[in-house]
């Protein structure tokens, strides 16, 4: 059983005031397997909130179906077992962060066994102890985000969403949430990231999925995401004539960066051996020669420009 | 069920946090501690102004109900105004972006977190009413010696009344998302059209136009009739015999449609 199945989801949001019709989710298939840390990455717009809203029943799908945890989506039961931080969260601000945490414990309809002894310890693992008995109308962002984290936990979900749950919270804090991740998914939970932070999703995802305009782009694990197979990164040791060096190799990309180091683009081995071959002829010392790393953030940059120029 | 009552009881608690009901609360109280300690220095003949020697008894139940009256009448107009102005927040607040999202994340259902507001609020504006009357019922009983049970039913249509509205509160928050405008059209039904349209009889005597009259007649079943249920508070409070149950049969019906109305359309739109 994988953890979200989402089986060609569209949804059109129809504006009531105008005609206009917004594509949200273009046919959208995708899974989740349990255990893993799935990062749902796309610009503003994309749709990845709208897909966890219709995950979680808060939004109707115009067509196509979904399952989470094996249940499908319109079986309210189901979200006993799930955890989830919306993007811009509003709590009853009467409430003080342990209020809010037992609030939502309440509404879970979650046995659960201690719920004082289970607030302070997700408060303490979101750094919130201090603020316990602090009203939350007078939270920081960044503090709100934490508590929104400790409520997603509270029921000790088998599957969490988490829209932007780095929003507005400083370096050290993202540093702290990824280390809850970290233990969350080593204590078998499931997570599903929405972001646009790149970086972030790089660190933490096991599997990402890029999308665009409602449609996915691309899929795969990070690894898989950033390495092109027939990128390469020679170093050399001693500057050389790069004007006669370039000249000799035909028809392969091969671009020089200020730090001596150059970028080839080869189709296989072959060629590879073969550039090689010829830099050493120029009798130029090789430092190193790496496979390249593309980041996340190049993939996305050129996924989305492409798919904007598929768009004119 | 236990969906519901858990989403009555964070309802409770909201409306607990509102000052208002606080208000509503002191106020209530201040009435009752002014009138113990009226009776507890003037003795009960001398509430008959000089009149001596009247059959005690049935001068007692008179002036019993005139306190009554006295208490019924601004606890169901400024009771109900304030408790109106209160619940008017509930579901454009429950509907806020970020906090709906929340809600129907968790495991209840859409119907559940409906009936859970409502049963909540009516609850919380029932307990401040039972309250006021409640403790009025005990100090003139002990003054009086009027026990009048019949006296106490007056909460429940109190009640009644208000969640007749508060269902239209609910339906028409759920449609605009707005407080002021679900306020502004509780306050039209609850001092406007009301009490016009439970005078339609003394109104049809005046016009002839058919399409006027069946308008009326469909404006009233239509908007919540407060003011009838008024007339029923009143005779439950000084004891006058009740014969005509329609309006609290027709009130209850009344809230189980606007209810099943407002789940419909809930049940269907995207947050
Ligand atoms: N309730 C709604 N009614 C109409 N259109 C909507 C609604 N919610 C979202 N949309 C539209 O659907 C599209 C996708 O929105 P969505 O919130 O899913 O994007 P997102 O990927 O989460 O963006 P962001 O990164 O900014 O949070 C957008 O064009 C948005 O305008
Ligand atoms: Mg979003």
């Amino acid at each position: 059983m994988n953890a979200i199945e989402v089986n060609q989801l569209t949804k059109i949001y129809k504006t009531s005031k105008k005609n206009i019709e917004v594509t949200a989710l273009n046919n959208f298939s995708l899974i989740v397997k349990k255990g893993e840390i799935f990062g749902l990455l796309g610009p503003n717009g994309a749709g990845k909130t709208t897909l966890i809203k219709i995950l979680l029943g808060i939004v109707f799908p115009t067509s196509g179906s979904a399952t989470i945890l094996g249940s499908p989506i319109s079986d309210f039961r189901i979200k006993q077992k799930i955890g989830f931080l919306p993007e811009n969260h509003k709590f009853p601000n009467y409430l003080t962060a342990e209020q809010t945490l037992k609030y939502f414990a309440q509404l879970s309809n979650v046995e659960i066994k201690n719920v004082g002894l289970q607030i302070d310890k997700l408060l303490e693992l979101v750094k919130m102890t201090k603020w316990k008995k602090t009203k939350i109308s007078k939270f920081s962002k960044g503090m709100m985000q934490r508590l929104g984290l400790a409520q997603a936990m509270m029921n000790n979900p088998e599957l969490i969403f988490l829209d932007e749950p780095t929003d507005g919270v400083d370096p050290i804090g993202r540093k702290e949430i990824r280390d809850v991740l970290n233990d969350l998914k080593n204590s078998g939970t499931t997570i599903f990231l929405n972001s646009h932070l790149l970086s972030e999703v790089e660190l933490v995802s096991d599997r990402v999925a890029i999308m665009n305009s409602g449609k996915l782009l691309k899929e795969g694990t990070v690894e898989d995401l950033t390495t092109s197979k027939e990128s390469y990164i020679i170093e050399t040791a001693s500057n050389f004539d790069n004007n006669l060096l370039l000249e000799s190799f035909d028809n392969i990309s091969i671009k020089l960066d200020p730090a001596n180091k150059l970028n080839v683009n080869v189709k296989d081995n072959l060629e590879l051996n073969f550039v090689i071959d010829k830099i050493r002829k120029a009798g130029v010392n090789i430092k190193t020669i790496s496979i390249q790393k593309h980041s996340l953030e190049e993939l996305f940059m050129s996924l989305i420009n492409d798919e904007r120029r598929g768009e004119k | 069920m236990k969906n519901i009552y858990t989403i009555s009881l964070l309802t409770f608690r909201e409306a607990l946090s509102k000052k208002i009901f606080l208000f509503f609360f002191s106020v209530s109280t201040f009435v009752i501690l002014v009138f113990a300690l009226l009776f507890g220095f003037v003795s009960a003949e001398s509430f008959s102004g000089g009149f001596v020697n009247a059959s005690t008894t049935s001068f007692d139940n008179s002036i019993a109900n005139g306190i009554k009256m006295f208490i019924i009448y601004p606890l169901y107009a400024g009771g109900l105004f304030l408790s109106i102005f209160s619940v008017a927040g509930f579901i454009p607040t429950l509907l806020e972006k970020g906090n709906i999202d929340l809600i129907l994340s968790k495991p209840v259902s859409r119907p559940q977190v409906i009936l859970g507001k409502f049963f909540g609020g009516t609850f919380m504006v029932f307990s401040n009413i039972f309250y006021a009357i409640f403790m009025l019922w005990i100090l003139i009983g002990i003054k009086f010696s009027v026990w009048e049970a019949n006296f106490l039913l007056s909460a429940f249509t109190i009640t009644l009344a208000f969640a007749s509205i508060y269902s239209i509160i609910i339906l028409v928050g759920i449609l605009s998302k707005s407080s002021t405008f679900s306020l502004v059209i509780s306050y039209m039904i609850f001092f406007i059209f009301s009490p016009i349209l439970s005078s339609r009889d003394t109104i049809f005597a005046f016009i002839d136009s058919g399409f006027w009259k069946t308008l009326f007649e469909m404006l009233y079943y239509i908007i919540p009739q407060t003011s009838d249920l008024s007339t029923i508070t009143t005779s439950f409070a000084v004891g006058n015999s009740v014969e005509n149950f329609d309006s609290i049969i027709f009130s209850i019906v009344y809230i189980i449609l606007i209810l099943l109305g407002a789940i419909f359309i809930f049940r269907k739109k995207d947050y």
